[in-house]
């Protein structure tokens, strides 16, 4: 009896050990999933970052990519810092089972409010691209870019309606290039484009600067007519009209591209970014995404790896900081 | 173009999914702390597999039926389901517990609720399009003459004793501030706290400061809590007689009318609607005075709040853009269903728009039908003990604020704002001012500083435009005319007032 408890004894603890919760087999060189991923979206639901983790989770899913279930969670607390510093404070094995939507607008509040850096994370890829468009109301006086230049000079009162930090900073970039200053062209912070766009539609504001899945249909509805192209080459569709700055006049093309990607706890390891970065590329790689996302959405299929989107983000980062006097 | 859209929302699917929607929304709004917006969000991840008609009539309805559901926790517990309903409360719960009357009042919402719904919806069916234009006329000095004018409500509500009530106001303004500057992202107040940058969150605070502060008051009086014995809850002692839909009817007409346009305007949403449908209902004679549970307040805000909620579809299809932040949820809603929403909608996928539409008066009738039955088992929550009713409230309360920010701060923002409202209660300040300031005044601040930017600095501006100059002129009468009848008063010209 004494004996065969403790072979029964022996046997369970020779048994904890293939229960391990993590199967990283041969160190740090392979991981596959163990239990659910929790993913944090530090948005509200509906909104533009949930609708691309959903797609996302859902291609993963339906494909067969993963065989674990993805927990999304919602954490808007301080305008989604609380998300951010939770997650980048995640240890232990937990951290590898810890994804994070990160795109340009999470990055560029988080520098300028708060003390949490790109370094307490582990940038995962890069799924799209985004530009911007300068929209104007169909009857407005103002029907190209050149227009809007002469009105800035003669002293009209343009104003710029933007949303959030990304499209300020591309406004900043457009204002230098041209050589004006806020004052000749102030700009108008707004919670989302729909309000940009709501104060064109109006009359109160001459220009709205979108992302042109945002303005397609008002564009395609004769609303609204696009008159720059906030990217180094032409859009495509019905904003294909739009010039580039450089097609306007002695200037360079002026882009400021809004990235959306994934990022995960610092403390992940090296083979669970490697898994969760090859498991994106495939997802980006389906039909589905390029069809019922990136075309739907205007947006540009830019999949960056891993290797490549962290000194990507670490670069964003830093010319961000300079910009904002930050960088030391 | 309607009659096809009833083709489509009478299938079985569209009338079961509505249904479904009604109830939900009936629940969620009666639970103190869970609003349309926390339904609606919670709700929109179930949906992704539906057909997008089938979801929307089924959020739509959802949100819609909310405005019915949040009246009943105000008028039973005086704790509003919700934001809009915080106006109900002021005549709601006197009317059911000092003048015994819950089931008339449960009725009056009800029934005001029906009639504000349904003039909201016939006017988004009949210019739903020309009414999103008009609301894009409102732009931001528009706004801000408007909101100001919305403010001079507050001198209505700060009761007898007006330095009190300037105070509470101007705490609302200053909680308001906390948070991120909304035009540079510059934080304010955060004392460099992360969870402050995000400012103090709407539903618990307002769910803290009016409802969990009624809890500690029953908690409170618990001892010497007297059974509340009415004679008969039945349906038929509810029903509003004749001269009882004399009295509501001009109120639930006028504001179903304000509420529709509030809740086109952008911003706004379904509790500036009610609000405002209250503060206009001020200026007209009612048989009790307001406040002090007449059924013409309830009728007020019920029909304003209803009206907006319907009001509100009209940008979100007509232009894409949403008119409230439960607005903005279905917006992405629609996204996500594969739909693109902006000005051709209409013309791309008619059979959503219409059926929604559609839907929007099956949801009325649907949920005034279920409203009217379930009377009799709301007021049976009238004879719970208190010592069972105080945890089940205090739970919802504690579900619903941590639902608004998926986190306990929300739930240590109610607890802190309801300590704060209790003891302001019970040292005679009413909290009325101090949340009807924190509602307007970012969204004042935001309109203003933004018409200011656009104008270059100029006042002018709110003198150049004619809506706005119509409702600055509105806002001087108003802020004028005591000073001028006191001063006409005093010199003889005018008789004083009895």
């Amino acid at each position: 009896m004494k004996r065969f408890c403790v072979g029964l004894l022996a046997f369970a603890m020779m048994a904890s050990v293939f229960a391990n919760g993590t199967t990283e087999q041969g160190g740090d060189t392979s991981f596959n999933p163990a239990k659910d991923i929790n993913w944090t979206v530090t948005s509200k639901p509906g909104g533009g970052s949930d609708i691309y983790t959903r797609m996302i989770t859902d291609i993963a899913k339906k494909e067969g990519f993963v065989t674990k279930n993805f927990l999304i969670n919602y954490k808007t607390d301080g305008g989604g810092e609380v998300g951010r510093a939770a997650v980048a404070n995640t240890k232990g094995d937990l951290a590898n089972y810890t994804l994070l939507t990160f795109n340009s607008g999470d990055l560029m509040p988080m520098d300028k409010n708060t003390n949490n850096r790109l370094a307490n994370f582990k940038p995962i890829c890069l799924m799209a691209v985004d530009k911007q468009v300068l929209l104007v109301n169909a009857d407005s006086k103002y029907q190209t870019m050149q227009a809007v230049i002469d009105g800035v000079k003669a002293g009209d009162q343009i104003v710029i309606a933007g949303s959030r930090e990304d499209d300020y900073m591309t406004f900043k970039a457009l204002i230098n290039e041209l050589g004006f200053t806020e004052q000749q062209i102030p700009y108008i912070n707004n919670d989302s484009t729909s309000d940009a766009i709501t104060s064109v539609l109006g009359g109160h504001v001459a220009i709205a600067l979108a992302k042109p899945a945002a303005s397609q249909a008002y564009v395609e509805s004769g609303k609204m007519k696009a008159i720059l192209a906030l990217s180094n080459k032409r859009f495509t569709g019905v904003l294909a009209d739009a010039p580039t700055l450089n097609e306007v006049g002695p200037y360079k093309a002026v882009e400021v591209p809004v990235w959306r990607g994934l990022a995960g706890p610092a403390e992940m390891s090296d083979a669970a970014v490697k898994y969760y970065s090859d498991l994106m590329r495939k997802v980006s790689e389906t039909e589905t995404w390029q069809n019922d996302y990136i075309k739907k959405n205007g947006l540009i299929s830019e999949y960056m790896s891993c290797e490549e989107a962290a000194p990507f983000m670490v670069q964003f980062e830093k010319d961000y900081l300079k910009k904002i006097g930050k960088d030391k | 173009m309607l009659f096809e859209g009833f083709k489509v929302c009478l299938s079985f699917n569209n009338i079961m999914a509505c249904f479904a929607g009604a109830v939900l929304g009936l629940f969620v709004g009666a639970m103190p702390g869970i609003g349309s917006l926390a339904g609606v969000a919670l709700l929109l991840p179930l949906t992704y597999k539906f057909n997008p008609t089938t979801a929307i009539i089924m959020l739509g309805a959802l949100y819609y039926s909310n405005m019915y559901g949040g009246s009943y926790s105000a008028i039973l517990l005086n704790i509003p389901g919700d934001s809009p309903a915080i106006m109900t409360c002021l005549d709601g719960y006197p009317l059911a517990s000092k003048r015994k009357q819950p089931g008339k009042a449960l009725m009056t919402a009800n029934t005001a609720s029906f009639i504000g719904g349904t003039i909201g919806i016939i006017i988004l069916t009949i210019m739903g399009p020309l009414l999103a234009d008009i609301g894009l006329k409102f732009g931001p000095a528009e706004m801000t003459a408007l909101l100001l004018v919305a403010m001079t409500s507050i001198g209505w509500l700060v009761g007898k004793n007006p330095t009190k009530g300037v105070v509470l106001t101007f705490l609302g303004i200053l909680v308001a501030c906390i948070g991120m500057d909304t035009l540079t992202g510059s934080p304010r107040f955060d004392f460099g706290n992360t969870y402050l940058l995000g400012g103090i969150p709407f539903t618990p605070f307002v769910i803290g400061t009016v409802g969990f502060a009624q809890v500690m008051r029953l908690m409170e009086e618990r001892h010497n809590a007297v059974k509340c014995e009415f004679d008969r809850l039945t349906i038929k002692a509810s029903m509003l007689d004749g001269h009882d839909m004399k009295r509501i009817l001009p109120f639930a007409i006028r504001s179903g009318l304000l509420g529709t346009f509030v809740g086109v305007l952008p911003g706004a949403g379904a509790t500036t609607g009610a609000f405002l449908g209250y503060a206009a209902a001020k200026g007209f004679k009612t048989e009790v005075p307001l406040g002090t549970g007449a059924i013409e307040g309830v009728a007020a805000s019920e029909a304003a709040n209803n009206a907006a909620a319907a009001g509100a579809f009209a940008p979100l299809l007509a232009l894409g853009i949403p008119g409230s932040g439960t607005g903005a949820v279905l917006l992405g809603g629609l996204m996500m269903w594969g739909l693109n929403p902006g000005p051709l909608l209409f013309k791309t996928n008619p059979d959503f728009a219409w059926g929604l539409i559609a839907s929007l008066f099956l949801a009325n009738i649907l949920t005034l039908l279920i409203a009217i039955g379930i009377i009799p088992f709301l007021l049976k929550i009238l004879a719970v003990p208190v010592k069972v009713l105080i945890p089940c409230i205090i739970t919802v309360c504690v579900v619903g604020s941590y639902s608004a920010t998926y986190s306990m701060y929300g739930v240590i923002v109610m607890g802190i704002s309801g300590v704060i409202g209790y003891v302001l209660e019970k040292y005679g300040y009413s909290t009325a001012p101090m949340l009807l300031a924190y509602v307007l005044s970012p969204l004042l601040e935001e309109k203003m500083r933004k018409a200011f930017i656009i104008s270059h600095g100029s006042v002018a501006t709110f003198f150049e435009k004619p809506i706005a100059c119509f409702f600055m002129i509105v806002l001087f009468a108003i802020v004028l005319t005591p000073v001028v009848r006191a001063i006409l008063t005093k010199a003889g010209v005018v008789k004083k007032k009895k």
